[in-house]
């Protein structure tokens, strides 16, 4: 399988280009963070629907975290880009298709983190809270909200993780994000292995990173738990 | 229907079906062969990681950790257009595909299968000690069964996201339901209706195999509450 | 009964610790072939840490525990024995030894049939229809006959019990360690379970019974130990305990009685 290599490493492209990958990370992190904003929009907005009172709206909140779960991020991002953009005549720049296909998916995940937050505090916490004469928004911005949110930030952390591994893919679409750079540049100087390294590094880096925040910010969470 | 300026011209699409049934077929493949190698391979690495031997239990901790820290296309990329120029390999685009996809997922399912033991509560295990069964068989017949009731949910989740990261194979040229969907919407230029096609082709699979997960967890749920 | 002098089991300088914390501190107790002896005490006493000493459950770190003469311990130079060789030779005492536990640890994956013919199959390597036959019967006898193809989550505490008894006494054990049977049980089936190992003393097996039922312990057992902070306070036949001139003996049994 293995024949003699003619492949020349170059581990000074590395030097020398190593400013152009990093602006293609920074509009990598760009898009991740767009598209973790859309995501929590939509994911409180679903969340909502899905605990209503009306069944008809839990539905049909239901329906669409499922849709939005089901389909690929990647099919979803041609779907947005190519199908249907052209079909509406809805011109958008490959940077907005991004952030709406990760906000989408993204947000159906949300949406069950929020969902599972606000089910995590006891209904005694808000029957004390009305006891006490606060009003159904104070009682929500006050007493559960600031509970729900400890529950929800570690596996909110771990979807922008997912997020940000998910945004490396819209450099399919034109997006000139890290791999895009490493891509034209390896064209130029013919060293794919050393650019795609050094681009997966910086990656294994950045989410190890933030995996190990979410860690220790679930073991300082967990000391102060919401309790009964 | 054959009307051109219908909202949703199905005419392609209906003439098409067999090559988008077969990248399909080729998707699911590949997402079923990577999914049952990282079954495999998932399992042994989080054996090791709970073994009492030093070095093993590094040697798991790196690769779930690379694994789950890197994303699949990069990872496809550097394999495909990285190593395999580097190394001077032959490597087929679907060997590479199936074979990225399920390191990726065994660093997830390592994880799953490591909690999944650990969850497994240490009086049956004593249990079983006391009976004068062997630490092998203990491991057989008491903590994995149970410990895989515990993971039938996350491991049809690791599927689903099998199938739906599949579509990533695309870039590499693999025949699969996403590539034939690229090629179909350029060539007729119908964007719209081939990857609303393929996104529900995608879901019916997820949905199918969301269903089937459930159903087998509640064959297997009757019996696994603790003692 | 059979009741004999023979020493059967010896526990000699056993001690355990956790940590800083000495569960079990230098313990040295003798048990004749045929004898029933309940252990008492205090919650924390390390009751239930001397039990689990005798199947290797909990490993003591000095001390040596004989069954028949022969050390499970210490080999014949003296040293501790360790490894995968002395591993696998504890499941040879284990399947010798029988133990019930607090919380049943019956297998919930597995019918009461299958709990009860797993060590047969697995460690007497029997064929499945005689391990069947013998699990059988043994769930007849502790009366869950109409039980044998239920699995665990269908059987109150008390049945699961009964099957955890049937499953150990499958082996035909020569020892039954028994560690506070009832704890987890609700009171109104209690009685049951308590009737079962009063059966059982009366067959001549040797038993070590671990049990906040002082009643019970005074009535079924041949000698009681009484133990408290990780030592053997005393043992004595019942009439002795009772009787006790021992302050602590005295403190703990008024307290309770």
């Amino acid at each position: 399988m293995m024949s003699n290599s003619n492949y020349k490493f170059d581990w000074n492209v590395i030097e020398k280009y190593w400013p152009e990958i990093l602006k293609g990370l920074i509009i990598t992190i760009q898009i991740s963070l767009a598209g973790m904003a859309f995501s929590i929009l939509l994911g409180i907005c679903l969340a909502n629907g899905k605990l209503s009172n009306n069944l008809l709206i839990v539905r049909i909140s239901s329906s669409i975290t499922e849709l939005f779960r089901s389909i690929p991020l990647f099919v979803l991002l041609f779907w947005i880009y190519y199908g249907f953009s052209l079909k509406f005549n809805f011109a958008l720049t490959e940077f907005e298709a991004g952030v709406l296909a990760l906000g989408i998916t993204g947000g159906a995940y949300m949406a069950e983190v929020f969902r599972a937050g606000l089910l995590a505090v006891p209904i005694g916490q808000l029957e004390a809270a009305y006891a006490i004469g606060l009003s159904k928004m104070q009682s929500s911005m006050f007493i559960i909200f600031p509970q729900a949110i400890r529950i929800i930030i570690p596996p909110m952390v771990n979807i922008y993780i997912g997020l940000l591994k998910g945004a490396t893919i819209v450099s399919v679409i034109g997006v000139s994000d890290m791999i895009y750079v490493a891509r034209y540049v390896s064209l130029e100087t013919f060293a794919p292995f050393e650019l795609y390294s050094l681009v997966g590094i910086i990656f294994i880096s950045l989410t190890l990173s933030i995996s190990g925040f979410v860690y220790l910010l679930e073991r300082k969470l967990g000391r102060s738990k919401v309790d009964g | 229907m054959g009307n051109s300026k219908s909202f949703f011209e199905f005419e392609a699409v209906v003439s098409s079906w067999d090559i988008l049934l077969k990248g399909f077929a080729v998707a699911m493949f590949a997402a079923t062969l990577a999914t049952a190698l990282a079954i495999i391979l998932g399992l042994v690495v989080a054996l090791m990681r709970l073994s009492t031997v030093a070095i093993y239990r590094w040697i798991a901790f790196a690769f779930t950790q690379f694994f789950r820290g890197v994303p699949l296309y990069v990872l496809l990329v550097w394999v495909y257009f990285g190593l395999a120029i580097a190394v001077n390999i032959n490597l087929s685009a679907i060997l590479a595909g199936v074979v990225t996809l399920a390191l990726l997922n065994a660093g997830y399912l390592s994880e799953t299968f490591r909690s999944g033991i650990l969850a497994i509560d240490s009086g049956q295990i004593e249990a079983g000690l006391a009976l004068g069964l062997s630490k092998q068989v203990v491991f057989k017949e008491i903590v994995l069964p149970q410990a895989f009731r515990i993971v039938i949910p996350p491991m049809g989740n690791q599927y689903v996201d099998a199938i739906k990261d599949s579509a990533i194979l695309s870039i590499i040229g693999v025949p699969e339901l996403m590539r034939e969907s690229q090629q179909l919407a350029n060539l007729y230029y119908q964007p719209f209706e081939f990857y609303t096609c393929a996104g529900l082709l995608y879901l019916i699979a997820v949905v199918l195999v969301s269903r089937g997960t459930n159903k087998l967890e509640k064959r297997f749920y009757t019996h696994s509450a603790q003692n | 009964m059979n009741r004999t002098t023979e020493s059967y089991i010896e526990i000699i300088n056993l001690s355990k610790s956790f940590g800083s914390h000495k569960v079990l501190d230098n313990i040295n107790l003798t048990v004749n072939r045929g004898e029933v002896v309940a252990i008492i005490g205090p919650s924390g006493s390390g009751k239930s840490t001397l039990l689990r000493c005798l199947n290797f459950l909990t490993r003591s770190e000095s001390g040596e525990i004989k069954f028949q003469n022969r050390s499970w311990s210490l080999n014949s130079e003296g040293k501790r024995y360790k490894g995968k060789k002395y591993e696998k030779s504890l499941s040879e005492l284990r399947s010798e030894v029988g133990m019930v536990f607090q919380n049943f640890n019956v297998f919930p994956h597995k019918t009461a049939v299958q709990n009860v013919e797993l060590g047969l199959i697995k460690v007497r390597k029997m064929t499945k229809n005689s391990a069947r036959e013998i699990a059988i019967k043994k769930l007849e006898q502790v009366g869950l006959g109409d039980k044998i193809n239920q699995y665990p989550d269908k059987l109150s505490g008390g049945q699961k019990q009964r099957v955890a008894i049937a499953r150990a006494l499958a082996l035909e054990p020569r020892v039954m360690l028994f560690d506070e049977v009832t704890s987890s049980l609700d009171p109104e089936l209690v009685g049951g379970i308590l009737e079962e190992i009063r059966r059982l003393a009366n067959t001549g097996i040797t038993m070590l019974v671990v049990t906040h039922e002082m009643g019970f312990a005074f009535q079924v057992a041949h000698r009681i130990v009484f133990m408290d902070s990780g030592k053997i306070v005393e043992v004595g036949t019942p009439d002795e305990i009772r009787n006790s001139q021992e302050p602590r003996t005295r403190a703990f049994l008024s307290a309770i009685l």
